[in-house]
């Protein structure tokens, strides 16, 4: 009889034994796994963090406020006043890895029915226009108060190019490609009304539906229509110069600057405020670390945890398993000296004990795969599930696509950490059941065969 | 003709305790050989020298003129000898017919059937048969190996009065009809009264009676 059908003789005869091998090597691989999983979406997720846009700063305009002649306050928002110029110097500041200029205006288009908003009119059917480099920096997108539902982000190379929200593109049955003329305008206020303060239209450009956006925040305050969060148009920032509402190269809205490491956004401010190019009487810096450092440092400290309950769910289980196969083995010694005094060689004898113990051990791990999928994502979302920033990758930038970050594809393992896994695991089995095997194997048939009577 | 020879075997348990001492003789083909002794006289000892299960302190073993450990003591266990042993030694998730087909790839229904069991029996667990059907099963797989020499360690010593007179008849049967060479280790005098030649083995020393 060849080995391979005394081992598959035993698997399927000695059920209990098989079963229990096989549950110990199931749960043991289902836990590897799902730990290896969480250790890796932990550290990746938390190398993301700390390569992704860890912080930003944004150079604004004060708001001045007055008192007239009457002694009423009066409000006035400068506009911030920054142009390339100015910019390059902050890029030599040190490890700013993007700007956003952003100019903001207002536009009207006989192709918009804008969503209404207070005591609107045909004059004041306009929305506001936010033209900027990268749409994906935009604080709604960046804080999630606004996500790209289809389309392309506006990236610094588009020209000509507008996202609209959801319900605006549902209101004028407009979608991603459609093109369409707008016409620039300007909102005030006279006798209670609000107007356009460009009633004779000399400016018009043609745009293209790039994106489509939806909020996910409720715009319930009364504001004239081109207030209404639905109406903001983001634009790339030619449109507004076509509009004659901006000129090339100078920045009136805001300028965002953004770093990868939060912990150096201090010392590059600093250096920042040093410069003379910019009048800082007019002009301040709001910082936002998007308290990514404090998830990750959440992120390192699961890591390390799951890290210690690796290393001591390892060991156990390998003692454990080490201790199975070697009781196992024992069990067996009379079926080693039985199978010697038959004239079976030491080899064959081993290799079949190798056999059985793999064969069952492959069904296991194979099996666990499968599990593991399940404990990983169940896992995964009670763990990360609260702890998901949104981070704005470079792709999402760069290319204007929009990637959410799936916490499914940093818990997965690759196929070669999975396999590694396995192979360690199956290691562990051969070499206890070798070791078993041998210190059996060792004893002369006559030893094994007066140890069992 | 002799098919199994010791000559001067010697053997000592960690080197000093002395069983066996300088014992020669030869077995032949087509008899019955009984080896009396008292419990702890090294009977089991030098079964497991003829079998190739131990080496000896000294001395040799030689088969067919052959000293046994020139070829491997394995390949004298495969090929020459057949044990049956008193607590039968059946691999006990095997039926019988598998059992049997450790030592043969011949079918081993025919040798079953001829021992007693029946296609039913054969095709059950180990496990589930008698003492006496367990210890056919051993003969047959010592049979079914086609060596030409059986030992057999207190081979009716599990069984009762009536079994044991069969599995002696058995053993008979092997040494005159199939011509092997059956040496069988024991202190019953019983079965030692049905053996063609016996020994006694005592102080290390075999004596032919």
């Amino acid at each position: 009889m060849k080995f391979t059908q005394r081992a598959m003789l035993y698997i399927s005869r000695k059920q209990g034994k098989t079963v229990s091998l096989f549950l110990v090597v199931f749960v043991v691989a289902v836990f590897l796994i799902s730990c290896f999983g969480v250790l890796n979406a932990s550290e990746r997720l938390s190398r993301d963090i700390r390569t992704s846009l860890g912080a930003a700063f944004y150079i604004r305009a004060n708001t001045e406020v007055s008192m007239n002649e009457n002694g009423e306050a009066q409000v006035k928002e400068n506009n911030v006043h920054i142009s390339w110029k100015e910019i390059d110097e902050i890029m030599q500041a040190g490890e700013i890895k993007y700007y956003n200029p952003i100019n903001y205006g207002f536009a009207k288009s006989d192709a918009i029915q804008f969503i209404q908003g207070d005591k609107h009119t045909a004059e004041n059917n306009m929305g506001k226009v936010t033209a900027l480099r990268f749409s994906a920096l935009a604080s709604h997108f960046a804080d999630e108060t606004a996500v790209l539902v289809e389309g392309k982000h506006i990236t610094e190379s588009d020209s000509g190019k507008i996202l609209i929200s959801e319900q605006l593109a549902r209101a004028n049955q407009l979608s991603v490609g459609d093109t369409l003329t707008l016409t620039h305008a300007s909102l005030s206020e006279a006798d209670g009304a609000y107007i356009d303060e460009i009633p004779v239209k000399t400016a018009y450009t043609r745009v293209e539906v790039s994106g489509i956006y939806k909020l996910n925040i409720e715009d319930i305050s009364i504001k004239p229509t081109a207030g209404v969060a639905n109406n903001e148009i983001y634009a790339s920032l030619d449109v507004l110069n076509e509009l004659h509402e901006s000129e090339t190269g100078i920045y009136t809205g805001e300028v965002d600057f953004y770093i990868t490491d939060p912990a150096k956004l201090e010392n590059i401010t600093r250096n920042v405020r040093d410069l003379q190019s910019i009048d800082w009487t007019t002009h301040f810096i709001r910082t936002n670390d998007f308290q990514y450092s404090k998830i990750a440092d959440q992120l390192s400290s699961l890591g390390n945890l799951v890290k210690i309950l690796l290393v001591l769910v390892s060991v156990v289980s390998t003692a454990f398993l080490t201790l199975l196969l070697t009781m196992r083995m024992r069990s067996r010694m009379q079926e080693a000296g039985i199978l010697l005094a038959v004239g079976v060689s030491k080899g064959q004898i081993m290799a079949g004990f190798l056999l059985e113990v793999l064969s069952v051990a492959i069904m296991a791990l194979i099996l666990s795969h499968i599990a593991s999928l399940c404990v990983t994502g169940f896992l995964g979302h009670s763990l990360f599930g609260e702890l998901q920033p949104n981070l704005i990758n470079e792709e999402t930038i760069t290319t204007g696509m929009q990637n959410g970050l799936q916490i499914e594809n940093y818990l997965k393992l690759s196929a070669v950490e999975t396999l590694l896994i396995y192979f360690c695991q199956l290691v562990v089995i051969a070499a206890s059941t070798l070791v078993s095997s041998i210190v059996i194997m060792r004893l002369k048939p006559k030893e094994i065969l007066s140890k069992m009577s | 003709m002799s098919i199994i020879k010791i000559c001067n075997l010697k053997y000592a348990y960690d080197g000093n305790r002395t069983v066996l001492e300088d014992i020669s003789t030869d077995f032949e083909l087509g008899k019955i050989y009984a080896i009396l002794g008292p419990s702890g006289c090294g009977k089991t000892t030098l079964l497991s020298l003829l079998g190739g299960l131990d080496s000896p302190s000294d001395g040799q073993v030689l088969f067919q003129g052959e000293d046994i450990e020139k070829k491997g003591l394995a390949y004298h266990r495969k090929n020459n000898v057949a044990f049956i042993f008193q607590s039968y030694n059946l691999i006990d998730y095997m039926t019988p017919a598998e059992n049997v087909g450790l030592t043969s790839k011949l079918p081993p229904l025919p040798i079953l059937e001829r021992l007693g069991l029946t296609k039913e029996e054969a095709k059950r667990n180990v496990l589930k048969l008698s003492g006496g059907q367990q210890q056919r099963v051993a003969i047959a797989r010592a049979l079914a190996s086609d060596a030409s020499v059986i030992l057999a360690d207190e081979p009716t010593g599990n069984l009762d009065e009536d079994t044991a007179v069969e599995i002696t008849n058995i053993l008979k049967e092997c040494a005159h009809q199939m011509n092997k060479c059956v040496i069988i280790v024991t202190h019953s005098n019983d079965l030692a009264n049905q053996a063609d030649v016996v020994f006694r083995l005592k102080k290390g020393g075999l004596q032919k009676l």
